[in-house]
């Protein structure tokens, strides 16, 4: 008997950002070549940007050929996602702007509207149910791996299942991941593995990824209509399945973490990227907090307007574990992430008429606990007073990209003006720099805040007592850390007022570490300047320049600058960030450490003031 | 900590400050909200817009933490103006409706009335600079400035006409002078053969040497007129 298998093809989301024509020109080739062998019935699934590609490159014939392709059912072109989002992490007016965008595209080019549901990432969770149906979807492409999860049985799952929710229904189809990768790997065991999803002339669904290099695309097809005559295997469309067979049962329960989003086996859904990976967290809270404050201040056509510009933020390659160009280990798609959401809010910022400072005291991050987001016209910044007084994010407003996009391996976030106080002992910059990574020393004491506002710009006061384990046992620090946010500046002053507070005299070094993501996308020797004069860095070891006024450093890629003024001299640590656990590029640069200090020496009741400006500008 | 307990959001631009106040409000943040309120309103700022829309009160004594806070910034000559649209807060603050003002949003309260505010913003820089202009003098300031104004868009008009003119009349005569020249220079161009035959004696230049005095202007008067030959 003829194996019946289903091919549901897509292309990886990441094409939407490199070569997308020529990618489109040989995708539609390589469509029309397996529609003129009139073997293989096949369904797709291309993402918005990679529809409208299609549709600017493609011949008038190649758009008749494959509407006359779907008419016939030989051709299924599924919907899903405008950028093929892992939709349960966002609100559902995002959700459903991102299903009708796609369909309304398939609509105006091939004059269809998809019945079939497909997410490259499958995440699933049960409100899709409802959302689907009410976007007019009959059936979604799930991960069989859910599906066994779902019915306790490890053996295969053929045919489709339905479930329900909230009153809704919606019929689910599992895709074999194991005869998937079985074909893909030219395994000759794939008839073995075929035969239990094929018995009783039930169809198995097999999800194959187009390459995404534009010249592998035609050889695939080919690859393909090869297999399908050498192997007599029958084909049909998703949806012809659907109509075909009857149920196999219905689910009370589906959820799925998803595939290709960098998440282990023991992951239950998506949303563990958000508890595991800080970077991925930030930016998903960065856009829900430009989507909040989008729809609290905005109407009609202008929130509509303003939905659309979100909407590229929520591709997945922003939310995955992954690298090279297909998630947030790389420096480049962080800035990508980060420069949509901030174009948006710059608009955002124009459309509510705001020039002055905003400062939002809400549990930004979703945990139960407040963090203050400051901003002005020129920069914004996310403060965590209860961890440290220290930044979680510093976007630069006019560069559109957050200055502390850095990426550390322990799955900590990167810091802002995280302080330390270290021994009195000579400092070797390797030394330094291995104790500012592993937290040594670290002065995180949770603050109480006033918000001063003031003729020139509004101050945060933080305050609080540290004990110290530094000189003796009993020492302990009252700190004060003010930041004063200008009102018309791009710049912020950060004020330090230490005190002792002990019996004891406290010896040691005080400093304030920025774990900076810039130059990680590129860097020449003439970045990093001290006091005006380039820095004899060779991004692999750490140097300490004593002594320093000024530092300056400058991304030329992502056209951001920071500088840093201090008021009394200060020593500079400077180090390079790498990211160990990256199998692919184990050296790759994630970003700049740079972490003044200054020696402190002080009486009991005696105190230090410390005082710099930091200054963030289009480079 | 106290400002754990509430989600607050302050807006500085210019001479509006807006507070929003969102989430449930009980007694357990009633301390919090008025010590953050307090500290809030202190400052520069003539408008106080506090934004209640998202918040849900389920003490009453926050009217009073509303009626102290109305009274501290009364006495900062600032205004404060509750923003708020739902019948729930409506009702909640039924008691005090004259005494609050409350408008739905911001740009409802700058459509409410020109003068009002104006004379809030005279009121707050009058306390804030020391100075008091009582509505007559400030309407004669207003008068005397907008007279001083209004003279000198005149002065610079006129003189803007005067300048037209002049500049017109010195183009008209430097097109005529060009025309004077040309027409002198084809006279002489007629004349010239007849000049070198010694029909027509040169009269200008006799004139001229007899007006020439000295040497050295009349060596400059020849090398003058060989060049332009």
């Amino acid at each position: 008997m003829k194996p019946s298998l289903s091919f549901v093809l897509q292309l990886p989301p990441s094409t939407a950002y490199a070569k997308l024509e020529a990618v489109a020109e040989n995708l539609l080739e390589g469509v029309c070549k397996a529609l003129d062998s009139r073997k293989i019935r096949f369904s797709l699934f291309l993402d918005g940007p990679s529809l409208e590609a299609v549709g600017k490159v493609a011949k008038p014939l190649m758009l008749s050929k494959i509407r006359k392709a779907i008419e016939h059912g030989s051709l299924e072109l599924l919907g899903g996602g405008f950028y093929d989002p892992m939709l349960p992490l966002f609100p559902t007016e995002l959700q459903t702007m991102q299903l009708a965008k796609h369909s309304k595209l398939l609509w105006k080019l091939f004059d269809i509207e998809p019945s079939g549901y497909f997410n490259s990432s499958m995440v699933w969770e049960m409100e899709m149910t409802e959302l689907l149906e009410k976007n007019r979807f009959e059936y979604a492409l799930v991960q069989e791996a859910a599906l066994q999860d779902a019915l306790g049985r490890t053996t295969s799952v053929p045919g489709w299942y339905s479930v329900e929710d909230k009153g809704s229904f919606l019929r689910v189809v599992p895709v074999s991941q194991k005869l998937s990768d079985a074909i893909a790997n030219d395994d000759f065991n794939w008839a073995q593995i075929a035969e239990p999803y094929c018995r009783d002339g039930k169809s198995a669904v097999v999800g194959m990824n187009i390459p995404p290099q534009p010249g592998d695309i035609f050889p695939f097809f080919e690859r393909l209509i090869d297999f399908i005559e050498t192997n007599e295997v029958e084909t049909k469309t998703v949806a012809n399945i659907v109509a075909e067979q009857k149920s196999e049962g219905r689910l009370s329960f589906l959820l799925s973490a998803g595939r290709k989003i960098g998440l282990p086996a023991t992951a239950k859904t998506c949303r563990e990227l958000l508890v595991r990976r800080p970077e991925v967290n930030l930016l998903h809270k960065m856009f829900m907090s430009q989507f909040h404050r989008a729809r609290a201040s905005l109407q009609g056509k202008e929130l509509e307007k303003f939905f659309e510009m979100l909407l590229p933020a929520m591709s997945p390659i922003y939310y995955r574990d992954m690298q090279d160009s297909e998630g947030m280990r790389t420096p480049m798609v962080r800035w990508w992430g980060a420069r949509f959401i901030l174009a948006a809010a710059n608009q955002l910022t124009d459309l509510v008429s705001f020039d002055g400072i905003r400062l939002d005291i809400a549990d930004f991050m979703l945990e139960g606990r407040k963090f203050i987001w400051a901003e002005n016209h020129s920069y914004s910044f996310l403060l965590d007073y209860s961890g440290g007084g220290i930044l979680h994010i510093l976007n630069a407003k006019d560069s559109e990209n957050n200055l502390l996009s850095s990426w550390r391996d322990d799955g900590d976030p990167a810091v802002g003006f995280m302080d330390f106080i270290l021994p009195n002992i000579e400092q070797q910059a390797t030394r330094l720099d291995q104790q500012l990574s592993d937290r040594e020393g670290l002065l995180a004491p949770a603050y109480d805040y006033q918000i001063k506002r003031l003729d020139t710009g509004t101050d945060i006061a933080l305050q609080s007592e540290q004990p110290l384990q530094i000189n003796a046992p009993s020492s302990k620090l009252r700190i004060e850390k003010t930041y004063g946010l200008s009102a018309t500046g791009a710049d912020f002053s950060l004020a330090y007022k230490i005190a002792n507070a002990a019996e004891d005299s406290i010896k040691g070094f005080f400093g304030t570490l920025l774990e900076t993501g810039l130059l990680a996308c590129g860097y020449t020797s003439k970045d990093i300047l001290v006091d005006g004069s380039p820095l004899k860095f060779n991004f692999r070891d750490p140097i300490i320049f004593p002594d320093a006024s000024n530092i300056e450093i400058m991304d030329h890629v992502t056209e951001s600058k920071l500088q840093l003024k201090f008021e009394q001299k200060a020593s500079v640590l400077i180090a390079p960030i790498f990211g160990a656990s990256a199998l692919a590029a184990p050296e790759a640069l994630q970003g700049i450490r740079i972490y003044p200090f200054w020696k402190l020496s002080l009486e009991p009741t005696a105190e230090r003031d410390i005082r710099f400006t930091v200054h963030i500008s289009k480079r | 900590m106290k400002s754990d307990l509430i989600d607050i959001q302050v807006e500085s631009r210019g001479n509006d400050v807006e507070l929003t106040l969102s989430g449930s409000l009980g007694t357990a943040q009633l301390e919090a909200v008025k010590e953050k309120l307090d500290m809030l309103v202190k400052g520069p700022g003539c408008f106080f817009f506090l934004n209640l829309q998202n918040a849900h009160f389920t003490s009453d004594r926050y009217l009073e933490v509303f009626l102290e806070l109305l009274n501290r910034v009364k006495a900062q000559k600032s205004t404060l103006i509750l923003i708020f649209g739902s019948a729930e807060l409506y009702d909640f603050f039924s008691k005090y409706l004259n005494i609050f003002e409350v408008y739905e949003n911001r740009n409802a309260y700058k459509k409410s009335g020109i003068k009002k505010q104006l004379q809030q913003i005279g009121l707050h820089y009058g306390l804030r600079s020391g100075i008091t202009v009582s509505s007559g003098v400030a309407v004669a300031f207003i008068t005397l400035i907008l007279g001083w104004m209004i003279t000198l868009f005149l002065i610079i008009s006129t003189q803007g006409h005067d300048l037209a003119d002049k500049q017109a009349q010195i183009i008209a005569l430097q097109n005529q002078k060009e025309r004077y020249i040309r027409e002198i220079d084809k006279l002489e161009s007629s004349i010239g053969p007849l000049r070198k035959l010694g029909v027509v004696q040169d009269t200008t230049m006799l004139s001229s040497f007899g007006l020439i005095q000295e040497w050295v202007g009349y060596l400059e008067y020849l090398e003058n007129t060989r060049r332009e030959k």
